[in-house]
């Protein structure tokens, strides 16, 4: 109806006009969908060339920065690309992604130890038991005890035990000063008393504001990790929770760890409300312990007020507890992902990155414990540990350490027992045997 | 024949988006409901397993319940103090521009935003409530810490964030209905509230049914504030279904289990908005 205002002429010209925008529009497009189809496929990869992804702790990140600039200078011909982990929710979302996309790098330093079995039996990773050198290798580096712990359930080892941070009990010296106490409680029967005695009102609004410690009251899993798990491993010296796709955490010391930290709740010993996302109660005085790692030092030394003195203890035990106190070592280890075109130089790398004098450049960059045997012990590094005597209880406390267990639904283990922890420990509505015993039910089915 | 391919390629992005980000998953999440998936490993075929785990999955049923108990509180709550403010915001107020958008400044910040800001309202020993509740000589209530609590706590929450919105649809609602009415109700003597209750409620409520079913639809995917807030805890009385839903998936990666309930709790939410809107054409037929 509007061509009758143009001629013949005017139409074909507007016509091929028209066909040659869609010409172009036609080609742009598909220019742009070809190249990002180029981008997103699989490249193929330089055989001499390995990508490690490091944690993006900026101490680790600096220590990576440090190792890969140390190894190209060695090695030019077979050099590292290194990058901290993609930022995602947790290192563990963003590795999955990448294993769904075979974008996984060579190397990774930050594995969950917990994480491993499941990666493990999706086939992902390389069992490093079978590249020529690395049991020999392994075995000088750590204990046996070590090895079975980082050993999968077929046998094979699809990780290298690299590094731990022992939950440990930190306290404030003055306010234990202040109760008339000159130690910290060893035991569940001496941590009560010192509790009962740590209770207080300091601002005399009726309203108790100071407490023995805090446990955070989030049911997520691995908070689990930093509680209960710690005190399990410790009154149990190192049991672990299922072996060989059996329940074992239905015992006497997981019944005396609830009844023990029960029994704080249910006296109002430890806050049941939430304390994250303020004033870190520890500093501001109003916990007089918690259970934490070796990276709270440096934390602490850098905002702690003046005056404010703190130590470390083992996490206290049930009051007829002998022999040494276990605890959680919260491990983090290395794999080399299927995905690399050289499996063996990528262990030559991470055999570089973790010799004696790459694990005390670790200690010194990042305050974090290399999973070596006698670390304490050995002369090499004992310049670092008179230099930072706050590292010190850690590192005795490293021959003691446990990790997690083998078991690919690890994670459903610790929220079934999260879940009972709630309902039991803190707000005191189920018995603790029946809890444990439903713990126990709901992972004997996922298993 | 050009005009043909013109509509074709004006439809085309989104069909192309439909096909990518809708068709797609949701394909994908009915493979998934008969197959084990960790997203890592191989698919495993499971046949009904799913739905038999959903069947005795007492957590899943308590987060069905804790998500009625927030519908049930939110819903009144929100429409009562929506219809109060926007009754108050109809008549000829000082400052009324200023107030019509402050209540509707929150609708518009982010959820998690408001949610932090309502987590340290709510705690217990350092929160801004507690501390005026105790200025005042009372007692300190455990907002989300007291497990009987917690739910109204985030339900009242999610109504100071929503009830914006829903205080400008009975605006637009209470500014529809004319005003003979109530010139003819003032003639016969009538009181305020006889005005309300025969004039005002019936002719708005169309707007009232639809306020309800926004906020059933809205209800239903609470997520944000028991992530935020509580974490679903204490006692998994705040764990609603959607955030169990994703720790299913996102937590534990049990993929196929997590596809299997949110296709259930899809066909719920898709036959409680069937019965509203059911309800909906009935009343406004009446």
């Amino acid at each position: 109806m509007v061509m009758h205002f143009f001629d013949g002429r005017s139409v074909r010209r507007a016509r091929m006009v028209w066909r040659c925008r869609q010409v172009v529009y036609l080609a742009v497009c598909s220019a742009l969908i070809l190249s990002g189809l180029a981008c997103t496929s699989t490249r193929q990869r330089n055989p001499n060339e390995i990508i490690y992804w490091s944690s993006n702790n900026p101490y680790e990140i600096e220590f990576a920065r440090l190792v890969v600039a140390e190894w190209n200078r060695r090695h030019p011909d077979t050099p590292v690309r290194y990058q901290p982990v993609p930022e995602g929710q947790s290192s563990e979302e963003v590795i999955l992604a990448a294993v769904v996309g075979k974008t996984t790098p060579d190397v990774y330093s930050n594995m969950w130890q917990g994480d491993v079995e499941a990666f493990a039996r999706a086939g992902v990773l390389v069992p490093l038991d079978t590249l020529p050198g690395f049991l020999e290798f392994l075995y000088q580096r750590c204990d046996s005890a070590v090895v079975r712990e980082a050993t999968s359930e077929d046998g094979h080892i699809y990780q290298v035990p690299w590094k731990i941070n022992p939950i440990m009990m930190v306290y404030n010296v003055g306010l234990f000063r202040a109760i008339g106490l000159d130690r910290p409680p060893a035991t569940y029967s001496e941590y009560l008393q010192a509790a009962e005695k740590m209770k207080a009102d300091t601002d005399g609004d009726g309203y108790v504001d100071r407490w023995i410690g805090y446990l955070n009251v989030n049911v997520t899993w691995w908070k689990r990790l930093f509680d209960f798990y710690p005190l399990y491993l410790a009154a149990s010296e190192g049991a672990p929770l299922v072996t060989g796709n059996r329940v074992v955490f239905n015992n006497r010391y997981a019944r005396e760890v609830f009844q023990f930290l029960r029994r704080l709740y249910a006296g109002g010993h430890l806050p049941r409300d939430p304390m994250e996302g303020r004033q870190d109660p520890f500093i501001a005085g109003q916990v007089a312990t918690q259970f934490t790692g070796p990276w709270v030092v440096r934390y602490l030394e850098k905002f702690k007020p003046e005056g404010f003195e703190y130590r470390f203890a083992p996490v206290p035990v049930p009051d007829d507890h002998q022999g040494p106190v276990y605890t959680y070592g919260d491990p983090k280890n290395i794999v080399i992902f299927g995905t690399s075109p050289n499996p063996r130089l990528a262990w030559k790398f991470v055999r570089f990155m973790i010799s004696k004098e790459n694990d005390r450049l670790f200690l010194e960059t990042t305050d974090q414990l290399p999973r070596r045997r006698n670390l304490f012990q050995d002369p090499y590094f004992q310049a670092y540990f008179e230099k930072n005597p706050r590292m010190k209880p850690f590192a005795r406390q490293a021959q003691y350490v446990r990790g997690t267990d083998v078991c690919p639904v690890l994670k459903e283990v610790f929220d079934a027992i999260s879940q009972q922890f709630e309902a039991s420990v803190i707000y005191g509505v189920v018995p603790v045997d029946k809890a444990l015993e439903e713990a126990a039910r709901r992972v004997r089915l996922m298993l | 024949m050009t005009r043909r391919y013109t509509g074709y390629g004006f439809v085309l992005p989104y069909v192309v988006h439909f096909l990518l980000f809708v068709a797609f998953p949701v394909g994908f999440s009915l493979v998934l409901v008969f197959h084990r998936w960790n997203i890592i490993a191989p698919m495993e075929f499971v046949g009904l397993h799913n739905f038999h785990r959903l069947a005795n999955d007492a957590l899943f049923f308590r987060a069905l319940g804790n998500t009625l108990i927030f519908l049930l509180i939110h819903i009144p709550l929100q429409i009562v103090v929506a219809l109060f403010f926007a009754e108050l915001l109809n008549r000829q107020l000082r400052l009324r521009g200023f107030f019509r958008a402050a209540y509707f400044l929150p609708v518009i910040v982010s959820g998690v935003v408001v949610t932090i800001l309502w987590q340290r309202l709510f705690s217990y020993d350092s929160g801004l409530l507690n501390r005026l509740l105790v200025a005042i000589g009372l007692g300190k209530v455990g907002w989300l810490v007291d497990p009987d609590l917690a739910m109204p706590s985030i339900a009242l929450m999610a109504t100071w964030k929503n009830v914006g919105l829903y205080i400008v649809l009975f605006l637009v609602g209470l500014q529809s209905v004319p005003a003979q009415l109530y010139e003819a109700a003032d003639l016969e003597g009538a009181t305020a509230w006889q005005k309300f209750r025969h004039i005002t409620l019936p002719m708005i409520n169309p707007t009232i049914f639809l306020v309800v079913v926004l906020s059933t639809i809205g209800g239903f995917s609470l997520f944000i504030e028991p992530y935020i807030l509580t974490g679903g805890g204490p006692l998994n009385r705040t764990l609603s279904a959607v955030l169990y839903i994703y720790k299913e998936g996102f937590f534990f990666y049990h993929m196929g289990y997590a596809a299997t309930l949110g296709f259930f709790f899809a066909l719920l939410i898709m036959l409680v908005v069937v019965i509203q809107k059911k309800l909906v054409e009935r009343e406004v037929t009446i």
